[in-house]
């Protein structure tokens, strides 16, 4: 009950006005549909998997990322566990939604997906690899990659 | 109470039939007391007297300082402001897009001058094609959304490969409570008021993990057919009132409600908040939709929980004994118990685990140090298994929740006790019994309020209030070996009770725990532990206390339903004694609008044994 409670707070203190963190405020627009998206103010979850500590104000990637991988990696940072689910069985609907953010054609979805089931292992090393880190990893996975690459390109 | 209510309706009735007047004739006072606009400021008839009160409690909301109870003052101020020079986010225009596109509309104004960057960017970002309404199935476990909960979910354009719907933007309506507000104050000012009601704009998927991974709420969507402009309408309106105070009730202005005012808004003339009365359950609310034409399209997500279920029922009994030994760490991810499988079963064990570890952490708090390497490995070595089906996702229930019997419940019946005979009537508001039909609700799950139970002996015509139930919540959750809910049951009231020589009405609470386990899928047997306490001045220290047992059986099928069991109860203050009952209620159902029902209970209480036999129909409106 308690949690529900919260949850009904969260609602009231989530509210559209947000002091947006860290560089670039328009990173923080997923693309064309979310201007007023409140971030990691989530109902918080017992994650069971992945760190969710990936601060968009200390921000691991910088300020010269492109906006969709800053779009990515916020919803990475509140959805990580489904990701991760996602990623190992190698299709699922927050796998869709990375590559929206990413901003992937259709025809390239295939081979994006294969990708990251292929190197699981490699995008998250162990259970207490970060967001961030596995956003790094996938970043520089797809930049080794000739049909990706061009989706990340600062 | 009625009259004011007809008095507005006729009004707009008026208005509705007389479109070929020259509207700049009409004098601003009767245009101020049209439908549209009594809705734009969420305006209602006074229940004393003739006037007006908006339900909006925010002085930001009106422009004229009598606003709040003077739709004609607000429309005038309303009609100045919108006509004064100037541009900007701050000019009334801006702030009150809705309102000035209904008058401008309506008295034949040219268009505003005014432009508005905050309000461009803010439609911009929401980038709506259409609106979908989503509803979150009822969840006993949270006082606030027993009866469910809805939002609307605006959805971007379909036709392009940008489009995801996770991360469509949601409003919606809720009770801003306090955070060290205990659960009793929180139902509390619920019901009589006293939270703010905050309308919030999240992301779906936000949304996704409040209620379905927390709450394991199923939700249903359903995407409405309102045209673009409508749309816009809409969208002008909700940013008229985002950030603006509505005080909060549960039963009447609760999230249900002002989303059904901002559908009447976008969509004029279809008076959706005039099926609301006494209350609004959001099931309620989204059957008046569908009732409306309102629905283009239903969609059905299972919450985790329900997702869950499902794919440990589409395992082999051997697996899922797999399933639970890797999840309990008995068995290796890597050891050869998996290895064996075929790689399509393998994934399918792996999936299901990963998934029951999930929902346990969540509902039962597994701890982090082990849940997360074991998920590691689960998902390393799934994602090693590649061109498998993914996990069956659970076909949507035949009967949605707004295609269940409808709330409110008359019963008459005819029955005897002892030796005297006597007629009922039964009145029930809200909601559902375990006997009522199951279809469109919760396994096991009751929630009654305020039922009057009034008897008439016809030995010596007296009419008896027999029993007047405030609320009674039984949640009865079959546990088997992956799922351990607990069993639990609460409720007060007034009900009669023997002292022995007389039945006296007296005031009550009871509440019991206990576990379910399901026999087959319709029949669960369930043990509960209860206690009651009872309050009378007829009773020797003015009030008496039990505790008790309650061990039963119950099915519920479309067809028909049944409740037997043996219950006693240990009078341990005023008189020291038992109460024991063997009872049997069973229910045939016509449909989901009447049922026949019937009911048999015998007692031995203050050493003798007396039969109660009741039958009678139900009908649910």
């Amino acid at each position: 009950m308690k949690k529900l409670i919260a949850g009904a707070i969260l609602l009231g203190a989530s509210t559209v006005t947000f002091a947006q963190p860290g560089c670039g405020v328009g990173a923080m627009i997923f693309k064309g549909q979310s201007g007023v998206a409140p971030h990691v103010l989530a109902a918080t979850t017992n994650g069971t998997f992945g760190n969710q500590t990936f601060g968009m104000t200390s921000g691991t990637l910088g300020c010269n990322t492109n906006q969709s991988v800053q779009s990515m990696a916020m919803y990475m940072d509140s959805n990580v566990d489904k990701i991760a689910r996602d990623m190992s069985r190698g299709e699922g609907e927050n796998l869709d939604t990375l590559a929206v953010l990413l901003n992937i054609e259709p025809a390239d979805r295939d081979t994006f997906r294969g990708l990251l089931q292929d190197n699981f292992a490699s995008i998250f090393p162990s259970s207490e690899t970060t967001s961030g880190e596995a956003v790094e990893a996938i970043v520089s996975l797809m930049e080794q990659n000739e049909a990706l690459a061009k989706y990340v390109a600062a | 109470m009625r009259a004011p209510l007809c008095f507005a309706l006729v009004l707009s009735g008026l208005a509705a039939t007389t479109p070929t007047l020259a509207t700049s004739e009409l004098p601003l006072e009767s245009i101020a007391l049209e439908r549209d606009w009594l809705n734009l400021g969420h305006y209602h008839a006074d229940t004393l007297g003739s006037g007006f009160t908006s339900q909006a409690d925010d002085n930001e909301f009106f422009l004229s300082p009598d606003g709040k109870h003077s739709p004609y003052a607000e429309l005038v101020a309303t009609l100045d402001a919108i006509q004064q020079p100037g541009t900007g986010d701050s000019h009334a225009s801006c702030r009150f897009p809705a309102r000035d596109q209904w008058l401008r509309q309506r008295l034949d104004l040219p268009d505003s001058q005014a432009t508005c960057p905050a309000y461009q960017e803010w439609t911009d970002t929401l980038n709506t094609e259409s609106v979908t309404l989503v509803f979150a199935a009822s969840y006993l476990n949270s006082p606030s959304s027993m009866f469910g909960h809805t939002f609307i979910r605006l959805d971007p354009p379909s036709d392009d490969h940008t489009t995801d719907l996770l991360l469509a933007n949601t409003i919606s309506y809720a009770a801003d409570a306090a955070a060290h507000d205990s659960e009793f104050l929180f139902a509390y000012k619920g019901i009589f008021g006293g939270y703010p009601g905050i309308t919030t704009v999240q992301p779906y998927y936000e949304k996704i993990r409040l209620y379905s991974d927390i709450e394991h709420r199923d939700l249903w969507e359903y995407q409405l057919n309102l045209t673009p402009d409508e749309v816009d309408t809409m969208l002008a309106h909700a940013w008229e009132i985002q950030g603006r105070n509505f005080d909060y009730y549960f039963f009447d202005e609760n999230c249900a409600y002002r989303l059904l005012a901002m559908i009447d808004i976008a969509r004029p003339g279809t008076n959706l908040i005039d099926e609301v009365n006494t209350h609004a359950i959001p099931s309620d609310t989204v059957r008046w939709v569908v009732d409306k034409d309102l629905v283009a399209n239903i969609h059905y997500r299972p919450s985790a929980a329900t997702s869950i279920s499902y794919s440990l029922d589409q395992l082999s009994e051997q697996q899922r004994t797999l399933a639970a030994a890797i999840a309990y760490g008995y068995v290796k991810v890597d050891g050869p118990e998996l290895a064996q499988l075929e790689p399509q079963q393998r994934s399918s064990v792996l999936d299901a685990t990963y998934d029951y570890i999930r929902y346990q952490s969540e509902a039962d708090s597994w701890p982090r140090e082990f849940a997360a390497p074991l998920s590691h490995q689960i998902l390393v070595a799934r994602s090693q298994i590649e061109q498998t089906d993914v996990p069956p996702t659970p076909p949507a229930p035949e009967i949605r929740d707004d295609q269940g019997h409808d709330t409110f419940r008359m019963s008459l019946s005819g029955g005897r006790w002892d030796d005297r005979n006597f007629a009922q009537l039964t009145l029930r508001p809200a909601y559902h019994d375990l006997l009522d039909p199951p279809e469109g609700y919760r396994q096991g799950a009751e929630l009654e309020f305020l039922r009057l139970d009034l008897r008439y002996y016809t030995d010596n015509d007296e009419l008896q209030l027999e029993h007047i139930t405030g609320v009674s919540i039984r949640s009865l959750s079959p546990r088997n070996p992956f799922f351990s809910p607990l069993s639990w049951q609460v409720g007060f009231g007034g009900r009669r009770t023997d002292t022995g020589t007389e039945r006296v009405l007296a005031p009550y609470l009871e509440g019991g725990a206990g576990g379910s386990w399901n026999l087959t899928s319709s029949l669960q047997a369930f043990a509960m532990a209860t206690a009651d306490l009872e309050v009378d001045d007829d009773f020797r220290r003015g009030y008496d206390a039990a505790p008790g047992a309650d061990l039963g059986l119950l099915h519920q099928s479309r067809y028909a339903s049944v409740l037997a069991g043996i219950k006693t109860k240990a009078w341990i203050v005023s008189s020291q004694h038992r109460q024991d009952q063997a009872y049997l209620n069973g229910n045939l159902h016509f449909g989901r609008s009447v049922s026949l029902f019937a009911e048999f209970t015998r007692e031995h209480h203050y050493d003798r044994y007396r039969n109660l036999w009741q039958v009678g129909l139900h009908a649910y409106f």
